[in-house]
């Protein structure tokens, strides 16, 4: 069984699709490629990889309540593609969302399904998931602890510091869980075939405290870009 | 290419200056129809946007809202697309249908136009959204052209409609265009 990744993120690097992209594929069997889609230049490549797959999982930002452009235009691509050399696919996808409400996602699932109709893949759903950007911080911070834990057993031995960071990892786990726990379960019906449904979650942060991390977030990055000092607010 | 963002500047504010002193309502037509349709919305409103698919795709860098307010980093035709968009009161879309959203030209378009709203965050329809830099505006159309199923309008009409708290409008309508002919006598 071969199952592809597609990456729509437009990132090159520490994307957020890719992040959750590999917790599914965690519990992939089987032949495993991943791909991304960046730009048209992208197309040849990644719809070649596609003549003897399976499964396709995309994985996807939310831009504007819906798939980002460049991903709408690989899609049609795709279509043409598959419809021409008879290739039949499940499809699952991955999407996430600046907000932080997992249900923000839903035009994007609806989308999805209404491509795997066009082409006749079998739909078999997807996670959407809030505060995307929180999770990718989650990501960084722990690779942060991990960096500090390594330092601080050094300094001041393991028993001093497995504690701290056992501490540090719970916290980052425990924001993340609906995530994980919904990637991993789609991991598990990649394997076997099988429909997941479409499912939402998010950072398990209530909204008004993560609006609240999310505003101070901006303000820090804007005050180190510069934004804030050129009219950050203001009608242009 | 430079002189692509300055034209475009002076036309933007050649636009906003008139709609101040005359009070004027201001629409804005996004369209991905070729070249002989211009002329055909030129005459029904003065702010078109042909979205010829010729610019680059959202980096999702959020530089429009922490680096640069309201501005694209990339140089081109979309650099300044926030702010007239942000300006209009009603904005109107004739789009290719796309699986029940817009057509990957029209999208990039809308991507890259995020600049409309401040890096804020607020509740709008009982969900988080970001707070609007123009405020609120009064209308979004959208018409869809080209073959549909059942499925994808009503995937349409509420992705128009999410769209439409999103950017602030007050209202919003779908429709869809059975053939193209029928755009001509649509009151935009």
């Amino acid at each position: 069984m071969k199952t592809v990744f597609i990456n729509g993120s437009p990132k090159k690097k520490l994307s957020i699709s890719s992040y959750l992209l590999g917790i599914v594929r965690l519990l992939v069997r089987g032949e495993v490629v991943s791909e991304q889609v960046r730009n048209a230049g992208d197309h040849e490549r990644v719809l070649q990889s596609l003549k003897d797959a399976d499964t396709v999982v995309f994985g996807m930002p939310l831009y504007v309540d819906g798939v980002p452009s460049h991903m709408l235009a690989f899609m049609r691509e795709m279509e043409k593609f598959c419809i021409d050399n008879n290739i039949h696919l499940n499809v699952y996808v991955v999407s996430n969302g600046g907000f932080i409400e997992g249900c923000q996602n839903r035009p994007l699932m609806q989308v999805l399904e209404n491509f795997c109709k066009r082409c006749n893949f079998q739909w078999r759903g997807g996670v959407g998931i809030g505060g995307g950007v929180m999770l990718n911080v989650m990501r960084i911070m722990f690779l942060i602890y991990a960096g500090l834990f390594v330092l601080n057993t050094v300094m001041s031995g393991l028993t001093a510091a497995l504690p701290i960071f056992a501490e540090q990892l719970v916290v980052v786990l425990f924001f993340s869980l609906g995530a994980f726990f919904y990637c991993l379960r789609m991991g598990r019906a990649v394997n076997k075939g099988a429909t997941c449904g479409v499912k939402f979650t998010r950072v398990l942060l209530p909204s008004f405290l993560f609006i609240l991390a999310a505003d101070i977030f901006f303000v820090i990055i804007s005050i180190f870009q510069g934004g804030i000092f050129k009219g950050w607010l203001s009608r242009k | 290419m430079r002189f692509e963002v300055y034209a475009f500047l002076i036309y933007e504010y050649k636009i906003l200056i008139a709609s101040v002193l005359k009070g004027e309502h201001m629409k804005t037509i996004i369209h991905d129809l070729d070249e002989s349709y211009d002329s055909l919305f030129k005459s029904k409103c003065e702010n078109v946007i042909r979205a010829d698919g010729r610019y680059a795709p959202c980096q999702g860098c959020f530089g429009c809202w922490t680096k640069h307010p309201a501005q694209c980093y990339l140089k081109d035709a979309l650099q300044m697309v926030c702010r007239m968009i942000g300006k209009t009161d009603e904005l109107v879309i004739v789009t290719d249908n796309y699986y029940g959203t817009y057509s990957p030209s029209v999208k990039n378009v809308l991507d890259r136009s995020i600049g409309v709203s401040t890096p804020f965050s607020t509740y709008r329809g009982k969900q988080m959204h970001h707070t609007l830099r123009y405020g609120k505006k009064k209308k979004l159309v959208v018409y869809a052209y080209g073959c549909i199923t059942e499925d994808e309008k009503q995937t349409f009409r509420y992705m128009v409609e999410r769209n439409a708290i999103n950017y602030g409008f007050q209202e919003f309508e779908f429709y869809n265009l059975e053939n193209l002919n029928q755009m001509e006598n649509v009151e935009l």
